[in-house]
């Protein structure tokens, strides 16, 4: 069974854990007197931030947890404080003292440690790797992230569903589409609307032209980080022509606002763009399997093995390189319009620089079937039905989830697991036979979210 | 090889004179000769995420794209704070970036200037004040707005920005 989630919400009378995993959904009741329960971490290891962020911000106590540092509440940041229970109100609270955070770190003779982060050298989002070296070889890599914390889940509450919507397409800039198309699912949900057949179409051209751009951007980025800059300046051009189709047909490079009630838009720039990828895709790949140092970096670096990657509950392009059959759009609508399960071997860069490539093509396939015809027809929201609604959308980089809970016509809780929040726990299985050089090209081959992650 | 050189001849050169040569031709022809005398010829810049969307560190990575090519205007995304003349800001700024953004401040050589990039940044755009987040409170001395700006604003910003410390060092 996959974990997909696990967070906590306060109700009246008590805490309550919900455990989302791929076939059911658990509830766990909790005294608030005395805020405590099992953790799971022994079984699903990606669980550890999951309750470390639990613990953070609403106090509860995961008994046997092998892990118990703070994970959001980063060294300045008040301990004694449980900013997502209700009776928190304070928009401001004050740095307090220092408390040093202890790392992951492999013990030995000539073990040193490298601290990379939280700002890093390029133009990057900030985060934290800590690295314990023997020479050149990593043993171990700890990720510490949450630099971005903004506490999205606590700015939602309180608010109606559409006040929200500005906000939701900007937790994470490269996945806004995929957001905006899990909140749309669940504002359909909630209005009881069913999602017409023009709606799903448009939402997935959408969602594939997003996917594309990152794939692109990535096909660039991966070579680059082994020296070989003409990949990124073909690709990041090629990109850069993406965005701007995106762009022409909504208005806004990243999409945002593309999905709401009207999407009144004219496709023809997407459809003519697909041509022009087609062929320019074609050139590259023929041109890139022909660069012999480049395989040389890619194969058999980073390797993410079947079963770690099954393990951790790994998801996306991480998930499927290593062969999982892992994809939200594996289901009958997306097979009639083309989709096709996209899968590599043994998870290695090279697996996840291919896969990017034959998600494109599939993408490309996609969006072909989408046709468009000219009914346009406005959703009416006219009301908002009180209750929990659950909500998957793959992403770019993998399976999103988003959870609304409606209370009283407002939200009472809001939580969203981005795919990089479980994929990034994965990472330090996957560095054991490498060396600290080949690690920005891992970290890209991945390319997970930041500002999904922290939230 | 022969593919790449066949594909390249036929692509030519992309770089593009966007706008900013019909809207501001003046400025454009004075650019490289602003920062030849006001930098030495090379502007670096030290770009910092306190805890943006990513929209805004993908357009500055845009700039670096074959249609803009920013580094051919003598302007460059440095790796270090020591190498920057300029500090680029984005995002709300955190609680837990908060110092850290101050460290990187304070190891960018004088003089300095800070250009903040994106809504985020000022009055945190369409964002909310919650516990988590801080606040820009760095001496700013160039805002460039939108969410997030699109590389041509971002260059636009900056031809703007050269003019202004232009004219206050002749004041
Ligand atoms: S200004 Fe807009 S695009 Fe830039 S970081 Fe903020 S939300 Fe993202």
């Amino acid at each position: 069974m996959r974990l997909i989630a696990r967070f906590a919400r306060e109700n009246k009378d008590n805490f309550e854990i919900i455990d989302v995993f791929e076939q059911e959904i658990k509830k766990t009741q909790i005294d608030k007197k005395n805020p405590s329960v099992k953790t799971i971490t022994d079984i699903y290891p990606a669980a550890i931030w999951m309750e470390r962020k639990i613990k953070d911000e609403f106090g509860i106590n995961f008994e046997d947890s092998f892990d118990e540092r703070p994970l959001i509440k980063h060294e300045k940041f008040p301990k004694n404080i449980y900013p997502m229970r209700k009776n928190f109100t304070q928009k401001n609270i004050e740095f307090s003292e220092f408390e040093p955070y202890q790392y992951e770190e492999v013990k030995g003779e000539g073990v040193f440690y490298v601290p990379v982060g939280p700002i890093h050298a390029g133009i990057i989002e900030p985060g934290h790797f800590q690295f314990s070296q023997a020479g050149e070889d990593m043993l171990h890599i700890e990720v510490r992230h949450f630099y971005k914390y903004r506490a999205i889940e606590k700015m939602c509450e309180n608010k109606t569903p559409l006040e929200i919507k500005k906000i939701v397409e900007r937790i994470s800039g490269n996945e806004s589409i995929a957001y905006q198309i899990c909140f749309f699912d669940i504002l359909h949900q909630a209005s009881e609307i069913e999602q017409s057949e023009t709606y799903k179409r448009k939402t997935a051209i959408l969602l594939e032209m997003e996917r594309i751009i990152n794939h692109l951007n990535d096909l660039g980025f991966i070579p680059n980080d082994t020296g070989f800059s003409p990949a990124l300046a073909f690709m990041s051009q090629l990109a850069e022509d993406a965005r701007r189709v995106l762009a022409k047909v909504t208005g806004h490079r990243f999409g945002f606002g593309a999905i709401n009630e009207e999407m009144n838009y004219d496709f023809k720039p997407v459809f003519e763009f697909l041509n022009y990828l087609e062929e320019k895709m074609n050139f590259f790949e023929n041109w890139i399997i022909d660069i012999p140092s480049l395989w040389d970096r890619f194969d058999t670096t980073g390797t993410l093995t079947k079963e770690k990657a099954v393990k951790y509950g790994v998801v996306g392009v991480g998930a499927r390189s290593s062969g999982i059959k892992i994809d939200r759009r594996d289901n009958e609508w997306y097979k009639l319009h083309g989709f096709e399960i996209q899968l590599g071997k043994k998870g290695e860069v090279s697996d996840r620089f291919l896969q990017r490539i034959k998600e494109i093509k599939n993408s490309i396939e996609i969006i072909r079937n989408c046709k468009i015809n000219n009914e346009n027809k406005k959703i009416e929201f006219n009301y908002f039905k009180d209750g929990e609604y659950y909500s998957f959308t793959e992403s770019s980089i993998g399976e999103l989830f988003m959870y609304i809970n409606i209370k009283n016509g407002l939200i009472d809780r809001f939580y969203v697991r981005d795919p990089s929040h479980i994929n990034w726990q994965a990472f330090h299985t996957c560095i054991y036979k490498d060396i600290i050089a080949d690690f920005p090209l891992i970290n890209k081959s991945f390319d997970l979210s930041y500002a999904g992650n922290d939230l | 090889m022969l593919r790449f050189w066949k594909e390249r001849f036929k692509r030519g050169i992309v770089t593009e004179n966007i706008e900013i040569d019909k809207e501001l031709e003046t400025l454009r022809k004075n650019l490289k000769d602003k920062i030849k005398k006001l930098f030495a010829g090379s502007l670096g810049i030290r770009m910092v995420d306190s805890g943006s969307c990513n929209a805004c560190e993908t357009e500055c990575n845009a700039l670096s794209n074959p249609y803009y090519d920013l580094e051919r205007l003598g302007i460059h995304f440095v790796a270090s704070p020591r190498h920057a003349d300029v500090l680029f800001v984005s995002g709300v700024m955190t609680m837990n970036m908060y110092h850290h953004v101050w460290d990187a401040y304070n190891q960018v050589p004088n003089p300095k200037w800070v250009i903040t990039l994106g809504d985020c940044t000022k009055d945190l755009g369409i964002f909310e004040k919650t516990y988590a987040i801080k606040g820009i409170d760095l001496k700013v001395d160039y805002h460039i707005p939108g969410c997030p700006p699109t590389p041509k604003d971002i260059i636009k910003g900056l031809i703007e920005f050269l003019e202004k410390i232009e004219t206050e060092s002749k004041n």
